[in-house]
């Protein structure tokens, strides 16, 4: 008889010092139980991250929503260095530190046999990803992503620059352990140990580090560098940006949202989003509501 | 700004916003038309189901079907038709209540369920 695969959803989750993604991670988790039916999660985060949550949440609340922490040390220099334009809405913007390095060990960290890692702020809100167990594709992840404003495009997000090659979402990644997807990881591994090598090859733009491009960097190397050469996943990814925000949550699978029109800005029309997954580009917003899907 | 035109302007509003949830609205049915067995995902559409229709008049009971990457997927055929066509019919039958909803509903408020003051 044919052994189970061990399954479960990995996040990552260092706070900076004004979001709060640990919260957001423990907030997502509860939304993975009630949506997914899973249990199996794991949240890597530093000591610091954790004190905080474990302040505001209280231990056995945690304990309740992620079965495994994984507490790592964070790279100050990293974090004193890759600074990212955080917005809440197009009235208020600011720098703050982004730490993702650690993304790329997602492979060595998973305890699990198949793994989904995805975003602590992609609000699973449906049962879909559960089309990705077992499935015959040992990796996937989605170059192609919606606006759930459905008329806004930015053409910007499907390049690493407007010439170079297709770019993956790092937000949502199945992948099973196995040799092919091993050697992905060393790959992502190698473009953020070498950013500047790399930024000069691939020429992405800004200074700032994003698993999107390291990601999509490696999925074009492992591919033989060849264009779109891993599979997406199953389902589509939607996104809201940070120049949304979020009205109300309305159910565990239910949200309404302020999304921005394209032609006014600080402009919004209200939308309701349901049983679909969604990545909240917005950390400000999901924060504000956080408490709702916390506690009903 | 004139009542007219106020009222011009809250339509396009309306219009918007109605726009949006249509789309919403796709979107939530064609993830619910997504289908996977065997380690292959497929899309639930009117080709996949009249195909294995066929196959089943043809007497086929095990069949090999390209899925969404065209991966060979072989897939026990009567089992797999009767779950594909329930799940057909389940979705594009909330699909039609609630894009009727959307249809009659004349006000923002209405649009997306809720009482006029947002709840």
């Amino acid at each position: 008889m044919k052994k189970e695969n061990s399954r479960g959803i990995l996040m990552f989750a260092h706070n900076n010092e004004e979001i709060d993604y640990f919260r957001l991670a423990v907030a997502n988790a509860k939304l993975i139980q009630k949506n997914l039916k899973i249990n199996n999660i794991t949240v890597v985060t530093d000591p610091h991250s954790l004190k905080h949550g474990e302040k505001t949440l209280g231990k056995k609340f945690i304990k309740d929503a992620i079965n495994n922490i994984v507490v790592v040390e964070k790279d100050k220099k990293f974090k004193a260095s890759n600074l990212r334009l955080y917005k809440d809405t197009s009235h208020s913007a600011k720098y703050l530190p982004f730490y993702n390095v650690n993304r790329c060990d997602a492979y060595d960290i998973s305890p699990y046999d198949e793994t989904i890692l995805i975003d602590a702020d992609y609000l699973i809100l449906s049962d879909t990803l559960n089309h990705c167990w077992d499935h015959n594709n040992e990796l996937m992840m989605n170059w192609k992503y919606q606006d759930i404003m459905f008329e806004r495009k930015d053409k910007t997000l499907d390049r690493l620059y407007d010439m170079g090659i297709t770019m993956y979402w790092a937000t949502v990644v199945y992948f099973r352990k196995t040799e092919y997807v091993e050697s992905f990881f060393e790959l992502v591994k190698h473009v953020r140990n070498n950013p500047q090598f790399y930024k000069d090859l691939y020429k992405w733009q800004g200074t700032l580090y994003r698993n999107d491009y390291s990601f999509s960097i490696a999925a074009h190397m492992i591919s033989g560098f060849v264009d779109k050469g891993i599979p997406q996943l199953p389902t589509t990814l939607y996104k809201s940006f940070d120049t949304d925000d979020i009205h109300d949550v309305i159910a565990d699978n239910e949200i309404i949202l302020y999304l921005e029109k394209p032609r006014s800005p600080g402009d919004f029309i209200l939308t309701k989003w349901g049983n679909v997954d969604l990545h909240i580009m917005n950390k400000w917003a999901v924060n504000r509501i956080s408490e709702k899907i916390l506690y009903g | 700004m004139s009542t007219r035109l106020t009222k011009a302007l809250e339509f396009a509003n309306y219009r918007t916003t109605l726009n949006n949830q249509k789309e919403q609205l796709k979107a939530k049915t064609q993830s619910l038309l997504s289908f996977s067995i065997n380690g292959g995902s497929f899309t639930i559409d009117l080709p996949l189901l009249t195909f294995c229709k066929q196959l089943l008049d043809d007497s086929q009971t095990e069949v090999v079907l390209l899925d969404i990457y065209n991966n060979p997927i072989k897939v026990e055929l009567e089992k797999f038709y009767e779950e594909i066509l329930s799940r057909y019919y389940e979705v594009t039958n909330d699909y039609y209540v609630e894009y009727e909803k959307l249809r009659k509903a004349r006000k923002v408020h209405k649009v997306l369920d809720l009482n006029e003051e947002g709840k």
